[in-house]
């Protein structure tokens, strides 16, 4: 696999993190589902991958690039283990709605999985980091696009939090805006 | 609070289109200590499970 090769594939890997952060986002805005405590830690574990996978897109292939992709992604999971682990004992109840079957935290846990497996898979092609023999190639416009789309995901849930929770802690079922309930008074 | 490892990775990206490869590296680290110290903040309640 040659560097821009694995630019391209890292690259695709941000437009598919992209999309489950805007399957989330969506959901949040649309159907008007406030995300929990560790819903928001899951999704700062996506967004950390994201930016492992952005490094290597702006920079080149690196293992230290992998290596951020795939502690974001045992972080991201380790908060979803948690967060199943809280529901597993039946008649615990669960927090949002399930999407073919399993919750978000469910399905969060095998993507963060999926993300480790695919980077494991990707650290084999070692020619990638091969130096290039000429100048130094430059992310594409398609990658630097994912690094935009990334950062701008980074932005809206950054605000959204903000909006959520004020300043402080997020209650552990929120209901509400927080900070737009308490512009609008008693 | 719960917003600041989402602005630390926001500036990580900022750091990343401007070439700054070891700013972003450093702010993804500092990202994911907040995370881990907000989790330890959210997680105090036991598990009712058996292990």
């Amino acid at each position: 696999m040659t560097p821009s090769m694995a630019r391209t594939l890292n690259a695709f890997g941000l437009l598919a993190v992209s999309l489950v952060l805007i399957a989330a986002f969506l959901d949040q805005v649309l159907l008007g589902e406030l995300p929990c405590p560790l819903c928001l830690l899951q999704r700062v574990g996506f967004m950390g991958a994201a930016l492992g996978l952005a490094l290597n897109v702006k920079f080149g292939p690196h293992p230290g690039h992998y290596g951020v992709v795939i502690l974001s992604a045992c972080f991201g999971g380790m908060v979803s283990i948690r967060q199943i682990l809280g529901h597993i004992v039946p008649g615990t109840g669960t927090y949002g709605s399930a999407i073919l079957g399993l919750h978000y935290y469910s399905w969060a846990l095998l993507i963060f999985g999926a993300i480790v497996l695919g980077c494991a898979a990707l650290l084999f092609f070692e020619r990638q980091f091969a130096e290039p023999e000429a100048a130094p190639a430059r992310a594409t416009t398609f990658g630097i696009a994912m690094i935009v789309l990334a950062a701008a995901l980074a932005l809206a849930n950054g605000v959204s939090t903000v909006l959520e929770c004020g300043a402080g802690l997020c209650p552990d079922n929120p209901v509400a805006y927080e900070l737009l309930q308490g512009l609008k008074g008693p | 609070m719960m917003s600041l490892p989402f602005f630390g990775l926001l500036a990580g990206f900022g750091c990343v289109l401007a070439g700054q490869r070891g700013a972003a590296l450093l702010l993804w680290a500092v990202s994911m200590v907040v995370m881990l110290v907000l989790f330890r903040l959210h997680v105090t309640d036991a598990l009712t499970i058996v292990l």
